[in-house]
């Protein structure tokens, strides 16, 4: 068949593409600044010297990491409002529901990816760094902000790109319950039109670029805070 | 630096396939598909493959009945060939069709003028009406009710292609599948649900006699005329296949093939009202 790259330009189509695109880079940034959030405070609640809170952050990360994302998203777009009184289930259900709860399971989500990298970045720094660090001196505390941490997170960078990466992807997986991010009117547009190579060249587009733009970053942000020690 | 050359070859890659994808597509189109259906002797005819009561697996013989799979075999039976059944997903019945994996698809696919600028559309096999459901408590009894409300409808289905045309004034949601859609209207995260008919009524078939049944609203919004569907540039195979579906209603195979599945000996009790005729007549 005739691939016609002009239909995408069309008044009806174009408008579509890009709106979907822009939701689809909102519930992103907003997923994983959720995410980064989180995982710094299940890294640190993982830190408090207690068992049931150490197991209650682990049951955490093991059902986001073992259970399929899709299912966590209907989790929360279906099950969580019920447990909610009627009438604040109704309010809730008439907003802007559907992207509120995805970037909610989205974040947490990866939130429990994120804090496994963190961490396991964290114990790649050698034990001697921490006694060195309190032996000049610092609280736990300092030890942890300006001799772990720093050196951590920068070898946390790759693993944490390549998280970031699928939570693009993820993204789409919103589509299930209605979100109109980018599959979701690429799919809507398809079925409308039949035009399934010319829709789908482009989100495919789109999606490279943003990913290979993410792959930027990180290895920018990689040589500009090259892990310190490399022991 | 390496790294930047090895991101220039995989650029180079996908646009070498790319390139590939669209040859695949253009040579879809040679000769008519109705001489390659001869000299084979076999008609490959896809249809949906979870769609009761058009096409679906029956649960105690493991095997795809229903009017669609109905129509593939006297469409075989007419032309005299074998016939090769290819359930198809709801979203591969394009592909599929385009990359010339199956001759025709009796999908359950409605008209709609973009549609038809894709593919060829045969005269009317079948007419459906898309309605409206509801919840009987939430007290909205006809389509002017659900303005500013939030309906779903199933992806990849006709109705949600024609949902926002014409539920304009409604927030139009579109879900996983029906199956999803129905969840949604229980737990109230949306006051509509459309899409066929036959798919509504099953719902509250099934919803009756509990605490909180559902409703259809009578008037239709839309009524889809469904053809089989060919590849462009087929004017012998669709001429045939316009041939039997005209001789399969007038010998009254069609209205026996209607009550079988749709009518009479179905759940749905429906009565036959459409004619054989052009899909985009109506339109």
């Amino acid at each position: 068949m005739d691939f016609q790259l002009s239909f995408l330009m069309s008044s009806n189509v174009l408008p579509l593409l890009l709106q979907g695109a822009a939701t689809t880079v909102r519930l992103f940034s907003t997923a994983w600044i959720i995410g980064i959030l989180v995982a710094f405070l299940l890294v640190g609640l993982r830190a408090v010297p207690n068992r049931w809170i150490g197991r209650i952050v682990a049951l955490f990360v093991e059902y986001h990491r073992n259970v399929p994302t899709v299912v966590q998203i209907m989790v929360w777009y279906f099950g969580m409002p019920e447990i909610l009184p009627q009438d604040i289930k109704l309010w809730i259900n008439r907003g802007d529901t559907e992207f509120l709860f995805a970037m909610i399971a989205l974040g947490l989500n990866v939130s429990a990816f994120f804090a496994e990298d963190i961490r396991s970045g964290m114990r790649a720094v050698p034990h001697t760094q921490l006694e060195a660090a309190r032996s000049i001196g610092l609280s736990a505390f300092g030890a942890l902000i300006y001799v772990l941490l720093p050196q951590a997170l920068r070898i946390s960078v790759p693993p944490l790109i390549n998280r970031s990466l699928i939570l693009f992807k993820d993204t789409s997986l919103a589509m299930a319950i209605g979100v109109a991010e980018l599959s979701y009117q690429t799919k809507a547009i398809e079925n409308l039109s039949f035009r399934s190579l010319e829709v789908f060249f482009a989100s495919t587009v789109f999606y490279l670029l943003a990913s290979l733009a993410l792959m930027g970053i990180g290895a920018w942000f990689s040589r500009r805070f090259p892990p310190a020690f490399k022991g | 630096m390496t790294k930047k050359s090895s991101l220039s070859g995989k650029t180079g890659k996908i646009v070498a396939l790319s390139l590939l994808l669209g040859s695949l597509f253009s040579s879809a189109a040679h000769a008519d598909v109705f001489d390659d259906i001869k000299a084979r002797g076999k008609l490959v005819c896809g249809t949906q493959n979870a769609s009761a009561p058009y096409a679906y697996q029956d649960p105690v013989s493991r095997t795809f009945v229903g009017y669609d799979v109905d129509m593939c075999k006297e469409l075989a039976k007419a032309l005299g060939v074998a016939l090769e059944h290819h359930p198809l997903s709801t979203e591969a019945r394009i592909p599929e069709l385009k990359l010339g994996r199956v001759d025709v698809v009796a999908g359950s696919m409605a008209y709609l003028p973009e549609r038809a600028e894709q593919v060829d559309f045969s005269l009317q096999y079948l007419q459906g009406d898309i309605k409206v459901m509801v919840k009987k408590k939430s007290g909205i009894r006809k389509l002017s009710d659900l303005a500013d409300k939030k309906i779903c409808a199933s992806k990849g289905s006709s109705s949600a292609a024609v949902a926002s045309r014409v539920l304009t004034k409604s927030q139009v949601l579109t879900f996983q599948d029906v199956a999803s859609c129905y969840l949604g209207l229980q737990s109230e995260k949306v006051e509509g649900f459309t899409a066929g008919e036959l798919a509504l009524k099953r719902f509250e078939i099934d919803s009756q006699g509990k605490g909180d049944p559902v409703v259809l609203l009578p008037e239709a919004t839309y009524a889809e005329h469904i053809g089989i569907v060919v590849n462009k540039g087929n004017p012998k195979l669709l001429a045939a296949i316009n041939d039997v579906i005209q001789r399969l209603d007038k010998t009254g195979a069609l209205t026996t093939l209607y009550d079988k599945w749709l009518g009479e000996q179905s759940i749905y009790k429906l009565k036959r009202k459409f004619k054989v005729e052009p899909v985009d007549k109506a339109v």
